[in-house]
């Protein structure tokens, strides 16, 4: 039996939230010029103003717009989770199915690399490099993606040396199949699903380091994101403002995650038989 | 200002010279152990630890040195040495050796970090080690009382929640505790803090203990426990989810397995079956999954000891990053890393004695 996980997760209540909150997300991150009526870096000249008609959450410490700058700090979140789950799952791609083809010392080297990568702590990693560095949108961006793939890179050789003995993969190559061949119309398709989910997990972990690193003040200075509002806003926890300021950045943020993660959860159920009994499914 | 007397504590430039020789000599040795074929005698996962060393080693020695200008800037960021003396700057390059070859620079270097010198923090005004030093016991507690805490509750309620999948509880667990993890790890801290310390004010906003209170005894306990509430809870729920989760799914999939029926068949009670057959097995994954979890762990403490400003690792990191304090950067990330290894092998052996498996295998 055929199984097209796609199909599966339309049926999927749990999916459908996911992918709803990600579509609100998305389109107030796309028409964010038109939901206000100020610029992020616009000076209103009024400072902590509870939320009224005009500022519907209020202005900041600064005195600038905290809706406006909530609309642009989706911008921020998802442009990196999509750079950095392309980037991420492209180098998993890579490395986990030319580990699993080709063997051998390269097979081991690339196995121990991982190994290493994944027992760091990556968020420390990424402080210490990026204060050398001087942060920036696309430094956090490849920082984020070279200490993600791993995770992904095992999951593919993993799937890639079990695909390999497959009967029909032995009979395509008894029939004359190049490596070429086999690669691209044996392995690579059963690989989609993989490569799907393991994308939404880069997204899911680059939306996180990229909000928990400006929560611990690591930011581009000139990129407007919620990480970043909420550690400003760390700093009032003593007056109202963290009502209309602190929570409603950290809702946005675990919106974004929870959709991701939605996403994520009903897509592994469609795809591994043992959880598709409705074993994790509600 | 560094008092360079302080800095004097450290290793003195002679006293590195007359340990020249012990060292290329035990570079040699490891040198020669390494070219023997090495690859086949260490395990795998020791091999892993040296490559994930060797990428802090060039981390924190490597990349400063490959900076464009002063590489006494890059190590110690440019707040530090606007501060310091000329004297004091001409001492570390000395200290450093960044007035000679790069291997010379590495000798310094390496022996400094044999004799536990990790440079020296211009914000403290300390020496790194002793700075960390004194933050670990809190972050200790936080992470091992929390990690405790979370695979205890989390294998109960995963071992219930499996053994009656489709229940009711079975189904508010799964839903309210994935609906949780979605939640970033800082955000369930703001959270709290904001709820029970700021809006209902029942417990301490920051901090771990009361300054100026002059406790004593039991009295000390007590609000050193009510300190550590609030981050505490934050830490057992933003781990829940994931020992929950995965007790659970093990559960369900081991009651499939026929030594459950066995148990079944021959009488067995069912307090039996849960917790001795379905509950001994499922520890296998949750071992190797805590494990796996502990470089998480000490990320997600650090975060959480920011949210409540408890005086552990990751505010003493919260610190160093405002104050551009790169050496104590530093120090946190070699401390954190060494750390995160050891504990990484100790599962290892752990995970050896439980599954008699492995221990046969090798």
């Amino acid at each position: 039996m055929h199984i097209d996980p796609l199909a599966e997760i339309r049926q999927d209540p749990m999916a459908r939230m996911g992918l709803f909150i990600l579509a609100a997300i998305s389109l107030m991150a796309l028409f964010a010029p038109l939901l206000s009526s100020y610029s992020p870096n616009d000076y209103t000249g009024k400072i902590f103003s509870p939320p009224d008609m005009d500022h519907p959450l209020g202005t900041d410490s600064v005195g600038q717009d905290i809706w406006v700058r909530l609309l642009y700090g989706a911008r921020t979140s998802l442009i990196v989770a999509g750079a950095v789950a392309i980037i991420s799952s492209t180098l998993s791609l890579l490395i986990g199915a030319t580990a699993a083809l080709i063997g051998g010392f390269y097979e081991r080297f690339c196995m121990r690399t991982i190994d290493a990568i994944t027992s760091l702590p990556s968020i420390v990693v990424m402080i210490l490099v990026a204060a050398y560095l001087r942060p920036s949108l696309m430094l956090l961006i490849l920082l984020i993606s070279a200490l993600s793939w791993p995770t992904g890179a095992r999951i593919v050789r993993s799937q890639v040396l079990s695909l390999k003995e497959r009967a029909h993969i032995t009979a395509a190559r008894t029939f004359g199949a190049g490596k070429r061949h086999i690669i691209t119309t044996h392995i690579l398709p059963e690989l989609s699903p993989i490569i799907t989910s393991m994308m939404m997990m880069d997204a899911r972990r680059a939306v996180f380091m990229e909000a928990g690193l400006a929560f611990l003040g690591v930011s581009d200075p000139l990129v407007i994101s919620w990480g970043k509002m909420m550690h400003q806003a760390m700093a009032f926890t003593y007056l109202d403002v963290w009502k209309w300021w602190l929570v409603p950045t950290g809702f946005a943020l675990s919106a974004t995650l929870i959709g991701i993660s939605f996403l994520s959860f009903s897509l592994e159920a469609a795809m591994d038989p043992r959880l598709r009994k409705g074993n994790v499914r509600l | 200002m560094i008092n360079p007397r302080e800095a004097e504590c450290s290793i003195s430039i002679e006293g590195r010279r007359g340990n020249g020789h012990s060292f290329w000599r035990a570079m040699a040795l490891i040198a020669k152990a390494w070219s023997g074929n090495a690859a086949r005698y260490i395990p795998a996962r020791l091999q892993s630890y040296l490559i994930a060393l060797a990428a802090i080693f060039s981390l924190n020695f490597i990349l400063p040195r490959l900076m464009p200008g002063d590489p006494l800037h890059a190590i110690y960021g440019d707040v530090a040495l606007v501060a310091m003396t000329d004297e004091m700057q001409a001492h570390l390059i000395r200290q450093l050796s960044l007035d000679k070859s790069w291997w010379d620079q590495m000798q310094a270097y390496l022996l400094g970090l044999f004799h536990g010198d990790l440079g020296f923090s211009y914000y403290y005004r300390d020496q790194v080690s002793q700075v960390i030093l004194a933050a670990m016991p809190w972050t200790v507690l936080l992470a091992g009382l929390a990690l405790v805490i979370a695979t205890l509750i989390g294998i109960i309620l995963g071992i219930e929640s499996g053994y009656n999948r489709g229940s009711p509880f079975d189904r508010g667990m799964v839903a309210s505790l994935m609906f949780l993890s979605g939640f970033p790890d800082f955000f369930v801290g703001v959270l709290l803090l904001l709820i029970f310390a700021v809006s209902l004010d029942v417990l301490p906003l920051s901090g771990a203990t009361s300054a100026y209170a002059g406790y004593h005894g039991l009295s000390y306990v007590a609000d050193v426990l009510r300190h550590l509430a609030l981050p505490l809870a934050a830490m057992v729920l933003v781990q829940l989810g994931d020992v929950f989760l995965l007790t659970r799914n093990t559960v369900v999939t081991l009651l499939g397995e026929s030594f459950i029926l066995t148990a079944r068949a021959k009488g067995c009670p069912e307090r039996l079956i849960k917790y001795a057959h379905a509950g001994r097995n499922a520890l296998l994954p949750v071992t190797t999954a805590t494990g796996m979890r502990i470089p998480h762990l000490i990320t997600r403490v650090l975060f959480i000891e920011i949210v409540f400003s408890y005086p552990g690792i990751g505010s003493l990191l919260n610190t160093a990053i405002s104050a551009r304090d790169y050496p104590l950067i530093q120090g946190i990330l070699l401390v954190v890393t060494l750390t995160v290894l050891s504990v990484n092998l100790l599962v290892d052996l752990l995970y050896m004695r439980l599954d008699p498996r492995v221990r046969y295998a090798h």
